[in-house]
C-alpha cells in the first residue's frame, strides 16, 4: 500500500494548490460573508478507515456533521465533511445573513458546509484545470447525537484514504469548524497523476 | 439532430422542473415540466418577475441563497427534509400520500451565458416518494425506539434505560454540586402473591403499582423496573429530607393500594430503601448498592419499612 504515499514532491506540490487555493477561497467568503475568514495551514495524511472512525469518535463533543460528495474530470473525487462544535452554531443565521427565525439550525449549518465546501474546492479544482461537480449535502449527525454513531453504521469501501483536514476560523463570530476531504483510495492514483503533471510542467 | 436539439429535447421530456432566472430575478426559461405541473401559461411567466409568478416562495431567503451563487459561482443546495417545497406544485401521488404539494429537492446551478451575464439555473426534483418513505421510516425509529426505553408490563422505564439515566444525572450531579437521591422498593411476599392468585394477578400488582407510584412524582423524576418486583426512582436536585417523605409516601400509598382480581381483594406492601450521593461514590453503580443495602435493611427489619443507607445515618 505504500506506493499509494505521496513522495515528497507531491506532497509539496498538494500542499502549495491547496493553500493558493485556501488564499482564493478565504477572499471569496470574505466577501460574501462581509467578515474576515482565517484558514489554517492545511494537515495533509494517509488514513486507514479504522483510524478515520476512531479519530472522529474521539471528537465527541462535535455537534454536527455535514457530508458532501465531489467529484471532477480525470477521476478525482472524494467526501468533504465539515466538523462543528457545539457552541459554534449560535450565531450562523447571522453570519449568513439570514434572520434567524428564517431557517431552522439545521439548514443553517448545511447551507454554510456547502458554501465553505463549494467555494474551497471550485478554486482547488481551478488551480488543477478541472471542473466540480457535488452532491447535495448532508447532515450526518444532529446537533445532540454523537458522530461516531453514524460513522459506525456507515460501510466504507475503501481501507485508505487521503485526508486534508482544513481550519475555519470566522473570528469576529468566534466560530470555527474543520473541513475534512477524504479522497478515497482509488482517487489518490488520479491526483497523484495530476499532481505529476503539473511538476513536469514546472 | 444537432447537440442544441437534442438538449432541447431532453430538457421538454425530461422529469426533472427547469428554471432559469437572470440577476434582476426575472425568469428567462422553464421547461415544459414546470409549464404542465405549474399550470400557468408560458407568456404570463418567461419575463416576469420569479416572486410575482410564484407568489409563495420566501422571497427574502431565497434572495439569499441565489445571492450566494451569483457570487460564489457555486452550486447551491435544499432538502426537502428542511424545506419540504419551494414551489407550490401538485403531485402524482395525491392518493398515497397526505401532502398537498410535492416535496423537492432543487439545486442552484450557477450559469455564464455567451453574452456574459450571469443566470442561476433552479432545477426542481419530484421527492414526494422519498419523503413520504422516509417519514414513515422515521415514525417507526422513533415507535422502536421508544419500544426500546419502556418496560413492556408495567410501561414505565426498563432496567437498561433507566440506568442509562441514572448515569447522566449521576455526572450531572457531580459536575454541578447538585444533589441527588436514589429510592428503591421491592414489594413484599411476591413470591407467595404469585403463587396464591397465579401470575396474572401477580403482573396486575406490577401494573397497578407502577400506575399508582407514577402518580406520586414530580416531572423531573425517572421512575424504572429495576427487576421482577424490585422498582427504583431517581431523584434529582433531591437532599434526603425530600427523599425521605417521598420513600413515605410511597409506602404509604402501595399499602393502602387495594387491587381488585378475580373477585378478590389483593393488598400488599413494599420495603423501601434511600440513598443520597455522596462523597465517597465515585461510580453510579455505588449510589445503586447503597440504595440496595438500605433496601436490604428494611427487609430484615420485617418490611413495610422505610430505612436509610447507613453511612447517611453514621454522619
Amino acid at each position: 500500500m505504500s506506493e499509494l504515499n505521496l513522495n515528497e514532491d507531491q506532497q509539496d506540490c498538494l500542499q502549495e494548490i491547496i493553500n493558493v487555493a485556501m488564499g482564493q477561497a478565504s477572499d471569496q467568503l470574505a466577501r460574501f460573508l462581509d467578515t474576515f475568514v482565517y484558514l489554517k495551514v492545511p494537515s495533509i495524511e494517509q488514513v486507514s478507515t479504522l483510524s478515520l472512525i476512531e479519530t472522529l469518535s474521539n471528537n465527541e463533543n462535535s455537534a454536527a456533521v455535514v457530508s458532501q460528495g465531489f467529484f471532477g474530470y480525470e477521476g478525482i473525487r472524494g467526501e468533504a465533511l465539515l466538523v462543528y462544535k457545539p457552541k459554534d452554531s449560535d450565531r450562523l443565521a447571522d453570519l449568513l445573513g439570514y434572520e434567524p427565525d428564517e431557517l431552522s439550525v439545521e439548514e443553517q449549518i448545511i447551507d454554510l458546509s456547502s458554501i465553505l465546501t463549494t467555494t474551497f474546492l471550485n478554486v482547488f479544482a481551478k488551480q488543477i484545470d478541472n471542473q466540480m461537480s457535488y452532491s447535495a449535502p448532508r447532515l450526518l449527525a444532529g446537533s445532540q447525537s454523537a458522530v461516531s454513531d453514524h460513522l459506525a453504521q456507515q460501510s466504507f469501501n475503501w481501507d485508505l484514504a487521503l485526508k486534508v483536514k482544513i481550519t475555519y476560523q470566522v473570528t469576529d463570530y468566534s466560530f470555527n469548524c474543520d473541513m475534512i476531504l477524504f479522497i478515497p483510495e482509488l482517487a489518490i492514483n488520479n491526483i497523484k497523476a495530476v499532481i505529476d503533471r503539473i511538476l513536469e510542467e514546472f | 439532430m444537432s447537440p442544441n436539439d437534442i438538449c432541447t429535447d431532453i430538457t421538454n421530456k425530461i422529469n426533472t422542473g427547469i428554471l432559469i432566472i437572470d440577476n434582476q430575478y426575472n425568469i428567462v426559461f422553464w421547461n415544459r415540466y414546470l409549464e404542465i405541473h405549474a399550470n400557468k401559461k408560458t407568456d404570463d411567466v418567461v419575463g416576469h418577475n420569479l416572486f410575482q409568478v410564484f407568489p409563495e416562495l420566501p422571497q427574502k431567503w431565497l434572495k439569499r441563497k441565489v445571492e450566494s451563487v451569483f457570487q460564489l459561482k457555486s452550486q447551491s443546495f435544499c432538502s426537502w427534509e428542511q424545506r419540504h417545497h419551494l414551489f407550490e406544485l401538485p403531485h402524482t401521488r395525491p392518493i398515497s400520500t397526505n401532502s398537498h404539494f410535492m416535496a423537492q429537492n432543487c439545486t442552484f446551478l450557477p450559469l455564464e451565458r455567451k453574452d456574459g451575464s450571469d443566470n442561476v439555473c433552479i432545477l426542481i426534483e419530484d421527492v414526494t416518494d422519498v419523503c413520504h418513505y422516509q417519514t414513515m421510516l422515521n415514525k417507526t425509529l422513533e415507535e422502536l425506539a421508544q419500544a426500546n426505553r419502556i418496560d413492556g408490563l408495567t410501561q414505565i422505564f426498563n432496567r437498561k434505560h433507566w440506568e442509562e439515566c441514572l448515569e447522566k444525572e449521576f455526572s450531572r450531579a457531580r459536575r454541578y454540586q447538585h444533589g441527588l437521591a436514589l429510592i428503591m422498593f421491592d414489594l413484599d411476599h411476591f413470591k407467595l402473591l404469585n403463587d396464591t392468585y397465579g401470575h396474572l394477578g401477580g403482573d396486575l400488582v406490577l401494573i397497578e403499582t407502577a400506575r399508582v407510584i407514577s402518580s406520586l412524582l414530580r416531572l423531573g423524576d425517572l421512575f424504572g423496573r429495576y427487576g421482577g418486583e424490585e422498582f427504583a426512582i431517581i431523584l434529582p436536585n433531591t437532599d434526603i429530607v425530600g427523599a425521605l417523605d417521598v420513600a413515605e409516601r410511597i409506602r404509604v400509598a402501595i399499602s393502602k393500594n387495594v387491587i381488585n382480581f378475580q373477585e378478590s381483594e389483593i393488598k400488599v406492601t413494599a420495603s423501601v430503601g434511600v440513598a443520597v450521593i455522596s462523597e465517597d461514590d465515585n461510580r453510579y453503580e455505588d449510589l445503586i448498592s447503597n440504595t440496595d443495602l438500605a433496601l436490604y435493611d428494611a427487609k430484615a427489619s420485617g418490611r413495610n419499612i422505610v430505612c436509610v443507607a447507613k453511612q447517611l445515618v453514621e454522619t
